[in-house]
């Protein structure tokens, strides 16, 4: 019985055709035909892609799309891995720490959203009578920036505790004796920062960076239930753009074509940031 | 180069807790400039946490540390000059050898030519020349141990360099190599070292003195010869050598006027010297006996007294030599000795013991006995 390991595979095989292949499989179908309800579909090649790249509005969500993935990045990371370095490495600490940090990545993706709308309501609002306060007119539904900076200070709020946890962990597995040694050798703190934590932490922040990247890619309900993608399309994001396509258009060709060059666009940036960050600083000369 | 001086040492570790542990206790330690030292014990007797309280790693509870007589208790790591080498090699590894070996001197703001040719002498020297601009990453753990070191020595200031057990992750085979190339380091720049280890082999060859520890406690620090010969008590007897030395539990009798070591049935005589400053009235009295020193005689000795009866239970084997271990008859004393390799002698064979006087060790409540 040679195949009786395959027996055993069986069954992660099936339930992952059903959720992935076979809907990719049926993706790529659909972005080669042309889909209109109450016609017949028929094959129009690649149509839907030419489209679709030469529509302004995707251009446009794509372009704010990267925008936000990188303010996304360059804040959460860093942050992230900061607030790690600050926390307690033993003692009562330590347990208060990670409770607090697991609580908002245990809410739901569209409670955190109805969250932070109850908070930013003009009506009943913390957040805009604060800034009233202040004497800043804070405006969710009418200002562009201010619509920008919640989304994402709502995500920051979300999801950097998770790159602290992912941070904190790789800090952990680091030997004593580096710091021991750096110690020694009359290291200042940035220099123990930029030789002994960081380049021990890059698989941990390879990690990190790419979970985050391709969440923050992803981002839909979030957004979707604080703007609504507005004002305007000033907060519709890429995702927000496809499903609009798909279902509130009708189009479903153009739909699984916007689908299939997302997932393209995705796999391309997370493969260069994976390449470029493994071999970053990696026995680098012996420059300063 | 300088003179290590550890005073009255006292370490707890989670003092004033349930898990209070006392790692170090009444220890003084005195490295002379420009020596070789080893620090020997079993696992978990202090010899890290002695290491560190050295390197300014960890404060002591108690005591003193003097570099050149400068007290530099209060100092820390980077002030004391002294270089350590770890258990395994830590390396920079986002940068080369030479980054590596150039880092200590960059964080002195030593100037970059200075470096260069401080590096080329320690390169020379560890015969690093060929991978000084690879990544440690693609050399094994015996270079990278290499690096280290280089990355101790490479201050001209360096004071000592202190090796915390650095053979751990080095293939047998290539102890040998590494290990002449530190000995080397160490001659060239006659730096004061203290070489922490549990393998007696390893300190014997390194060091000209070795500081024994037990318990956290310094039991002696001798020579290796002194060490092997003078055991100041029955640990080191048994510690120091492999096999150890032969404890064997005595009693003590007067035979001709004289005190005399009795084993069971059997009198054994001892030297002059001890047999002087012997007291009829010890109890808990061990004589100690080096295997190479037992003589082995398979004839009957008929009435010669100076040999003991005694029936062999196991021969083994051990390169060069055979350990032989042999029951005396009527006690349940067993006693090794070592025997040529082609020396005939099988399990439950009758053979006879010889104890020459003077190669006989005598303890009095596990301390060592000597002339009065």
């Amino acid at each position: 019985m040679k195949q009786r390991p395959w027996l055993f595979l069986l069954p992660a095989l099936l339930l992952v055709s059903i959720s992935a292949f076979i809907p990719l499989i049926t993706v790529m179908n659909y972005s080669q035909l042309t889909l209109l309800p109450g016609t017949e579909p028929y094959f129009s090649g690649l149509e839907n892609f030419v489209a679709i790249l030469e529509d302004e509005a995707f251009r446009a969500a794509l372009g704010r799309q990267v925008i936000f993935s990188f303010l996304v990045l360059i804040t959460e990371i860093p942050l992230g891995l900061g607030l790690a370095m600050a926390m307690p490495k033993e003692g009562p600490g330590v347990g208060l720490s990670l409770v607090l940090l697991g609580i908002p990545l245990l809410i739901p993706w569209n409670v955190v959203g109805i969250i932070w709308r109850v908070f930013t309501r003009s009506d009943i609002g913390v957040l805009p009578a604060a800034f009233d306060w202040f004497g800043y007119s804070y405006e969710i539904s009418s200002s562009t920036f201010d619509a920008w900076w919640t989304v994402l200070a709502m995500d920051i709020w979300h999801w950097t505790p998770l790159v602290v946890l992912i941070c904190y962990a790789g800090i952990q597995a680091i030997p004593e004796e580096y710091y021991m040694a750096a110690k020694i050798d009359r290291a200042s703190p940035w220099k123990t920062f930029r030789y002994v934590t960081l380049p021990n932490l890059r698989g941990v922040l390879i990690i990190a960076v790419l979970l985050r990247l391709m969440d923050s890619f992803k981002i839909y309900a979030e957004p979707f239930v604080l703007t609504g993608g507005g004002p305007g399309s000033s907060t519709t994001f890429l995702s927000t753009y496809t499903s609009r396509m798909a279902i509130g258009g009708f189009q479903m060709g153009r739909g699984a074509a916007t689908s299939l060059i997302y997932f393209f666009i995705v796999i391309l940036i997370s493969f260069v940031i994976y390449i470029v960050m493994l071999n970053l600083g990696q026995g680098a000369g012996g420059d300063q | 180069m300088a003179e290590i001086e550890v005073r009255d040492i006292r370490h707890v570790y989670d003092a004033g807790t349930a898990d209070e542990t006392v790692a170090i206790d009444d220890v003084d330690l005195t490295l002379q400039d420009g020596t070789a030292n080893a620090l020997l014990g079993p696992s978990g007797c202090g010899k890290t946490t002695l290491l560190q309280i050295i390197s300014g790693l960890l404060q002591p509870t108690e005591g003193q540390v003097l570099i050149d007589g400068e007290d530099v208790t209060a100092k820390p790591p980077a002030e004391r000059d002294i270089a350590q080498v770890f258990q395994f090699p830590v390396i920079y590894d986002s940068m080369d050898v030479y980054g590596n070996l150039a880092f200590p001197l960059r964080n002195g703001g030593v100037p970059e030519a200075e470096i260069e040719e401080r590096i080329q002498k320690i390169a020379d020297l560890l015969e690093l020349n060929d991978i000084l601009h690879s990544s440690p990453s693609n050399l094994g753990p015996e270079l990278n141990q290499l690096v280290a070191l280089g990355r101790g020595i490479i201050r001209a200031d360096t004071s000592a360099i202190l090796f915390d057990e650095p053979m751990t992750d080095v293939e047998p085979a290539r102890k040998l190599t590494i290990r002449r190339r530190v000995k080397e380091a160490q001659k060239e720049f006659d730096i004061t070292a203290l070489y922490v280890t549990h393998d007696q082999h390893e300190a014997l060859t390194f060091a000209e003195k070795v500081a024994i520890m037990r318990d956290g406690r310094l039991v002696q620090y001798d020579t290796g010869e002194n060490l092997y010969e003078n055991p100041v008590n029955t640990f080191i007897g048994h510690f120091i050598g492999s096999p150890g030395m032969n404890l064997l539990g005595c009693g003590l009798t007067k035979e001709n006027g004289a005190p005399h070591a009795q084993i069971g049935p059997h009198a054994i005589s001892v030297s002059d010297d001890i047999h002087h400053a012997m007291d009829l009235s010890w109890t808990d009295c061990h004589i100690g006996i080096r295997p190479s020193s037992v003589t082995v005689q398979v004839a009957d000795p008929q009435d010669d007294t100076h040999y003991i009866p005694a029936t062999v239970s196991q021969v083994e084997m051990v390169g060069g030599y055979q350990i032989l271990t042999a029951r005396l008859d009527d006690t349940d004393v067993e006693v090794k000795a070592r025997v040529a390799h082609d020396y005939m002698i099988d399990e439950d064979v009758s053979i006879w013991l010889r104890f020459p006087p003077d190669t006989i060790q005598f303890f009095h409540e596990e301390e060592a006995v000597h002339a009065p």
